[in-house]
């Protein structure tokens, strides 16, 4: 039919659908949720695409169950994924956090609105940055994404499953409501040419099998249904057998074993971009749709002569510390943008300190432009 | 892993610009923003279409915008339009910040009563009641597709011509390619 379009490749996708196609090339087969705005067409279309490849989709009951529906789907041996938007993210955490002390491998997709509760369903935000870390209780490590094109929302969503399979753990994408529903021209790969990581499947012998175990990359190998490995799961804290355990150097042992778990693979899981970031006088910091503006607004910058520089983590969670520290070595300033009333930047002073770290802020349902960063670049100088 | 930058970009020229497509839900608005899209994607440019719309299926305001240019733009939405349609008094504001100067505004004459005022060139154009002269007002978005090409020369007359036919349910294909055709007539009348 569009001769152009199939000669290039090129075709004009929408931020939600490209991240549907995404996890279908990535392996996903099999989706549970709950339709909410702005995600609904992530679940639209993996209705209609998850049929073609033997795939399942189920609209649930609601979205603790959709979390619940994608848990055991994993643990059943399939690639799986749920999608929703803050108020639904919000029943997600109690499962969320079960998928993270049972190192289940999901992804969860947000397509952020602006919030608390309901809040402005077609509007959209960034306030789900610290939930996204900490929702879920008790100390835990989580990988959060957040992607700033529609093509880099292709890119990450199967980033995003390849994380989740190889360190075994719930990964979550942070997508603005901008970015889930613009649509830009994007080349969509070879699904047979992607990177594609599945995870690591138990082959001990039967009997030596302990289901927490890991090795030296601290990520334990996952017993495949059917192989005859006997696996218990539970929410309790337990040892390498898997059962519940309350002795204290156990305890101390596997909680340690689960919180330092991507300690030796952040050269994998740490993602950003860096523009003009060398001699950067003022660095922005910023991420999603906001980062879009801020690109704009550091050229814009540069060509009135003001040493600008972007600092951009696509992977937001675990931050990209030492990244950080490295590009804001010359910045005598650090504005963080975001459509929230400051969530990122909290990390920000955290890692930087708190005299150089200000914030470009719009909490009012519309995304921060290229004007209110060149503004705030102004004000301070 | 570091990824690298784009590439920095020269300030807009004429290959980039910026259109929005506004009036009401119902009008068509975001139908027209897809087959544009379809239009200059299939040219070879990039796009970014975003839209704003109301929880109601037919009324309240309605918009759409392309950003238009050859690569991933840095910011995806418009800032300064160059190109803007309104097809419903109900979009025009009284100062409206995001119209460019220079800019082009189509506007239609039975539904835009009154005009936005600025610096920027006016042009009223009976497009719901040329589509209500081919037997269906609902093709008044098809119609101004046509005006807003012709007078704008926007892209090439037959790629638009197959992404309306790419766009639009089949059995109507004909109405839409007479509305737009319609369309480019309105213009090219006025110009002589």
């Amino acid at each position: 039919m569009a001769k152009a379009s199939t000669k290039t490749n090129a075709q004009n996708l929408q931020g939600n659908n490209a991240c549907a196609l995404a996890a279908v090339a990535a392996g996903c087969r099999f989706y549970a949720g709950y339709p909410i705005t702005p995600s609904s067409e992530v679940a639209e279309r993996m209705s209609l695409e998850l049929p073609k490849v033997d795939g399942t989709f189920i609209q649930m009951e609601d979205e603790i169950a959709s979390m619940g529906a994608i848990l055991g789907a994993s643990m059943g041996g399939v690639k799986s994924m749920t999608a929703t938007s803050g108020p639904g993210f919000s029943l997600k955490q109690e499962n969320l956090g079960y998928g993270v002390i049972a190192e289940v491998p999901c992804v969860i997709i947000n397509v952020m609105r602006g919030g608390p509760s309901t809040g402005m369903p077609t509007r959209p935000a960034q306030g789900d940055v610290m939930q996204a870390r900490w929702g879920t209780h008790g100390d835990h490590q989580i990988i959060v994404i957040s992607p700033a094109s529609v093509s880099e929302v292709y890119e990450q969503t199967v980033r995003a499953f390849n994380l989740a399979e190889q360190f075994r753990t719930p990964v979550v994408l942070l997508i603005d409501e901008v970015i889930g529903h613009l649509v830009e021209t994007v080349h969509v790969p070879d699904p047979a040419s992607l990177d594609v990581v599945d995870r690591k499947w138990a082959d001990v012998a039967a009997d030596k099998y302990r289901p927490y175990e890991a090795g030296k990359d601290m990520v334990p190998a996952m017993a495949r249904p059917g192989d005859g490995y006997r696996v218990h799961t539970t929410g309790l804290t337990h040892d390498e057998s898997g059962f519940p355990t309350q002795d204290p150097e156990t305890v101390d042992r596997v909680s340690k074993r689960l919180l330092n778990k991507f300690d030796p693979h952040r050269k994998v899981i740490d993602h950003f971009e860096e523009l003009n970031v060398k001699d950067a006088e003022v660095l922005i910091v910023s991420y999603g749709i906001s980062a879009r503006a801020a690109r704009g607004a550091v050229k814009q910058a540069r060509d009135a002569g003001i040493k600008a520089g972007l600092f951009r983590p696509v992977t937001i969670w675990p931050f990209p510390e030492k990244a950080l520290v490295k590009a804001a070595k010359k910045a005598k300033r650090i504005l963080v943008a975001e459509m929230n009333a400051g969530q990122l930047s909290l990390e920000v002073e955290r890692v930087l300190g708190r005299d150089r770290v200000s914030g470009v802020n719009r909490i009012d349902g519309e995304a921060i432009s290229p004007a209110d960063i060149i503004d705030a670049i102004g004000k301070g100088a | 892993m570091r990824v690298a930058a784009k590439k920095a970009q020269d300030n807009k020229s004429p290959e980039e610009f910026e259109i929005r497509l506004s009036g009401s839900g119902g009008q068509g608005l975001q139908l027209s923003a897809k087959i544009f899209a379809r239009a200059f994607s299939d040219e070879g440019k990039f796009v970014a279409q975003s839209q704003s719309y109301e929880p109601t299926s037919r009324g309240g305001l309605s918009r759409s915008d392309l950003v238009v240019g050859q690569g991933e733009p840095d910011y995806p939405l418009a800032t300064k339009v160059d190109f803007m349609l309104i097809l419903d008094q109900l979009a025009v504001k009284k100062k409206d910040t995001a119209i460019g100067d220079g800019a082009l505004v189509i506007i239609d004459t039975r539904l835009v009563t009154d005009p936005p005022k600025g610096n920027f060139r006016v042009l009223a154009l009976p497009l719901s009641d040329t589509a209500i002269g081919l037997g269906n007002p609902r093709v008044a978005n098809i119609v101004a597709l046509g005006a807003m090409v012709g007078e704008g020369n926007l892209c090439s007359l037959k790629v638009m011509e197959t992404a309306i036919r790419q766009c639009v349910p089949k059995k109507f294909t004909d109405l839409n390619i007479a509305a737009f055709q319609e369309g480019l007539k309105l213009v090219s009348e006025k110009s002589t």
